[in-house]
């Protein structure tokens, strides 16, 4: 915590914040990206929302008042700038945000950046049939890999509330690929 | 029909690939886009605006002088010989025009006691012939 209080104010500091923010770019882009990725799902569209987050990170750094760590409230951000985007590309397309998504997973198979198999594809089409929330925990414990405590912080949802909605999306996602056979 | 059971399957991957490089060139293209944090910025026309008004006042005060010259001479009180010789040489200026502008303060700081003693009033009679007829008169 001390060290961490010490890096931001390397990042607040004129001096050493170009450094500092190489650091943090270093670290957090790669978790970021692949968090955003799974949330938006193309390429492109991951790029513009990781530029967006890193960008907010900067500019808010200053009101950043270490009440949380410094990654969950990077991953809070990208959260919700990737949940935003979304939801305004759904709008602007005039379609609710599970369509859209389902179009995104059936564009997959031509993605040159997406190199699935079948079950890697259905197991996407079945994720994308969860309600949002579910649909956050599987993604950031399944792919990302995150702790519980780590989620919690993140979404700013109990523990237990995590496990059972983390569950729910399993059972749902299994009989979903069972029945798609 | 197989059940699917997401803990007997080995990991299953997102299946999500970047461009290559990305990541060296995203951490580069973020750099650059990042707003730099410069010091408060001035307007040079807010620099030059103090500069303007300094030069204004200046400006304004040195019109001024020929103007305060002028009316200071103007408001110069005449000396007494000027006036004198003005009314003296002046000549639709009258005895009248003079009295009619007089007030009774004026008459009143006119007037002069002249001590006379009686000797020099009988000198100047007996002296004086004339005198005589204008007292009889």
């Amino acid at each position: 915590m001390q060290e961490e209080q010490e890096f931001i104010q390397e990042l607040l500091n004129p001096k050493t914040q170009n450094e500092a923010f190489q650091k943090l770019l270093s670290v957090y882009q790669k978790p970021l990206y692949n968090h955003i990725r799974n949330i938006v799902l193309n390429h492109d569209d991951a790029d513009d929302v990781l530029q967006n987050t890193f960008i907010k990170v900067f500019q808010y750094l200053k009101s950043f008042k270490g009440e949380s760590k410094l990654f969950s409230w990077m991953y809070r951000i990208a959260t919700n700038e990737a949940l935003t985007f979304l939801n305004q590309k759904a709008k602007v397309n005039g379609v609710s945000t599970a369509t859209l998504q389902n179009k995104a997973i059936d564009n997959l198979q031509a993605d040159v950046f997406f190199d699935g198999n079948e079950i890697q594809l259905k197991l996407q089409k079945a994720i994308a049939n969860l309600p949002e929330k579910q649909q956050l925990v599987f993604k950031m414990k399944y792919f990302e890999e995150l702790k519980y405590e780590e989620i919690s912080e993140i979404l700013g949802t109990s523990v237990g509330a995590l496990k059972a909605s983390y569950h729910h999306a399993v059972k749902k996602i299994e009989t979903f690929v069972t029945n798609a056979g | 029909m197989k059940t699917f059971k997401l803990e007997n399957e080995p990991k299953i991957e997102s299946g999500f690939k970047t461009p290559d490089h990305y990541f060296e060139d995203f951490s580069a293209k973020i750099m650059q886009q990042l707003p730099e944090n410069e010091p408060k910025v001035i307007s040079i026309f807010q620099k030059r605006k103090n500069i303007l008004f300094a030069v204004a006042a200046v400006l304004v005060l040195a019109l001024m002088i020929p103007v305060y010259t002028t009316l200071s001479t103007n408001t110069k009180t005449l000396d007494e010989t000027t006036l004198e010789n003005y009314i003296t040489y002046q000549s639709n200026v009258n005895q009248y025009d003079l009295i009619s502008e007089l007030e009774l303060e004026d008459i009143n700081k006119i007037k002069t006691t002249i001590p006379i003693e009686d000797e020099a009033i009988e000198d100047v009679l007996t002296t004086n012939s004339d005198m005589e007829h204008l007292i009889l008169e």
